[in-house]
């Protein structure tokens, strides 16, 4: 007893002239404070996305009163008909087939480019590749549309496509899909300047998460008589699925909602044709042409054409998800 | 080509070291040098492993254990500005010509790392990736050859049921057991292990070295630890190395109980390292 009343004592003259618990509270309101700010800045996003979702339905209500399930189904846009007709068709298909396209070019060279400067690029080399992805994503999408429009539009129209149409001149379905004329302005034009645009993301991230794979795992992996190609499909790119899949979709994103690039070359036509060398328009370009004109119905009908990108970005993303979840089970996880 | 010509016709600086391993040699090394860059790491390296036993290396850290293990299967070739100079004969292939085929070798000299390394792949595919890749075998084959190198490395047992689970989901232990089943299962005739035990609990490890002193009726084995009764317990010869040189070499009795260096006295008795 007697030792406890000394250390008791004792406890009480260490703590000696300050008062902790008054420190100790002003820490907890500093704590406080910070909890709430970071808090709020956490539900700003929710309210801006909500906010978003909420003035873009109140716009479409006009259309989605007037055209309902038809917006879908029909692919004539003819807005200074008295009334309107408005059919979202053409954009919807124009989206799909440019991203479907960029895609198509973009994962295959973009993963290449990220194989080769992670596993086996010389030293030397691997700085100005790494500097030239950076600068890619670095340019501004309107100079993408001016090179579009007055180098590679002409370029493709006069060489590529002229040679792509006779070779599957004679070949059922591919003769449609490649057919012509040649035109500057065309989906495929369209596809191959979102796939350069899309290339940064897809090789940046990749290069990231390629990085992270333990040296000693690939070590392992050469340690079984692996070649470098085997290491990388077997080992690697199993790694970092999840990453990779997740730079794909940040890229896939950005060539669904990319505007103006594919404005200039696109041709902003709304009709649905099987070739993709002729002129077609998307969600993004079909609002970024026609809205600084329109009102009324019109204005409403973009508006719906808005949300409806927003929905298939939202449906986009959620099938990468499902797609992780599934290739995870696989994986026995 | 010339300096390997040179070092070997070129005695040794160094005096002959050791008591010569018993049986025939499998992998020879004369007048190894290996640099990182600049760095003179490993130096005039002389000694051989012998077939069937084995051989222990010892010593503090960064005294160029691992680096010349590393050197047995050229894993040093993934990374620039690392090079070897000498000769490392594999029965009588010199492993350091650069016109070997590395995967060929590699499936020679298989390894087994510090960190259990297995694929992100199901424990039934760690072992069959390996195998795949030099032979064309059916299913039924290939389940075979699957439960035999499990059953190697003393792991068939404990995963039998779940051949398709994850190879991560298994324990150090037993990921550890996984990557020894791994590398048997493409038949090599050297197996290196790099401080095999060092991220195991103790019984994990005992069931390593028992596994050890299995697999050297048909391997050569060479083992880095820095756990001396590990060495004492499964190797016939250790090696201790010292700031890149080979103090000293020879019979593991003879290194642990009267060994002729100060520096290896020194270290066996825990004075420094």
């Amino acid at each position: 007893m007697a030792d406890m009343a000394v250390e008791t004592t004792g406890l009480q003259a260490a703590a000696g002239p300050y008062d902790r618990a008054k420190a100790l509270s002003a820490f907890k309101l500093g704590d406080k404070a910070f909890y709430w700010t970071t808090r709020s800045c956490a539900i700003s996003v929710l309210l801006i996305l909500g906010g978003i979702i909420v003035s873009l339905i109140i716009g479409a209500l006009p259309a989605i009163r007037e055209f309902g399930f038809s917006f879908l189904t029909t692919s004539r846009w003819a807005p200074a008909n008295d009334p309107p007709v408005l059919g979202a068709l053409g954009p919807i298909y124009g989206t799909l087939v440019t991203s479907l396209i960029a895609m198509m070019i973009a994962i295959p060279v973009g993963l290449g480019i990220a194989i080769f400067l992670t596993e086996l690029c010389p030293m030397w080399l691997r700085r100005p590749i790494g500097l030239a992805i950076e600068l890619l994503a670095g340019i501004p999408s309107i100079i993408y549309g001016m090179w579009g429009f007055f180098v590679l539009g002409p370029f493709l129209a006069y060489h590529f496509q002229p040679f792509m149409i006779s070779i599957f001149a004679d070949i059922p379905v591919l003769n449609d899909i490649f057919a012509g004329p040649p035109s500057y302005l065309s989906l495929f034009n369209a596809a191959l300047i979102l796939a350069i645009m899309v290339l940064p993301f897809i090789t940046a991230i990749s290069v990231d998460v390629f990085k992270t794979v333990p040296p000693v795992l690939k070590e392992a992996a050469y340690g079984v008589g692996c070649t470098t190609w085997e290491v990388v499909r077997s080992v690697v790119i199993p790694y970092t699925r999840v990453g990779v899949i997740g730079g794909v979709m940040l890229a896939l994103g950005r060539a669904l909602g990319e505007t103006m690039a594919v404005t200039f070359i696109i041709g902003n036509s709304f009709r649905i044709t099987g070739s993709i060398f002729s002129p077609g328009t998307t969600i993004s370009a079909a609002i970024a042409s026609e809205f600084a004109e329109s009102d009324g119905l019109h204005q409403s009908g973009l508006i719906l054409l808005g949300l409806l990108l927003f929905i298939l970005t939202f449906l986009v993303l959620a099938a990468a998800r499902l797609l992780l979840l599934r290739l995870e089970l696989k994986a026995g996880k | 080509m010339t300096e390997i010509s040179i070092a070997t016709s070129v005695p040794s600086a160094m005096p002959p070291i050791g008591a010569q391993p018993d049986g025939p040699a499998k992998v020879t090394v004369r007048d190894l040098n290996f640099y990182y860059g600049q760095n003179h790491a490993l130096k005039h390296i002389n000694l051989a492993l012998a077939t069937n036993r084995v051989t222990a290396f010892i010593g503090p850290s960064g005294c160029g254990k691992s680096t010349l293990l590393r050197i047995f299967n050229r894993m040093y070739d993934l990374y620039p500005g690392q090079r070897a100079e000498g000769q490392v004969l594999l029965d009588t292939t010199n492993i350091l010509d650069p016109k070997l085929d590395l995967n060929l070798l590699r499936a020679r000299v298989g390894m087994v790392f510090q960190k259990p390394t297995p694929f992100p792949m199901t424990i039934y595919e760690n072992i069959a990736f390996g195998v795949r890749l030099y032979e064309k075998i059916s299913k039924s084959e290939m389940d075979g050859r699957v439960e035999k190198a499990l059953r190697g490395a003393a792991l068939w047992n404990e995963v039998k049921d779940k051949l398709n689970a994850s190879g991560l989901s298994l324990s150090g232990g037993q990921q550890q057991r996984l990557c020894i089943a791994r590398t048997i299962a493409v038949r090599p005739e050297v197996i290196l292990f790099d401080e095999p035990c060092s991220a195991l609990d103790p019984i994990s490890t005992a069931k390593i070295e028992e596994l050890i002193d299995e697999l050297k009726e048909q391997y050569t084995i060479a083992i880095v630890t820095h756990n001396m009764q590990q060495a004492a317990r499964v190797s016939e010869s250790t090696a201790f190395m010292y700031l890149g040189e080979l103090i000293e070499f020879g019979p593991t009795n003879k290194i642990f109980t009267s060994p002729s260096d100060r520096r290896t006295q020194d270290y066996i008795t825990g004075r420094f390292g």
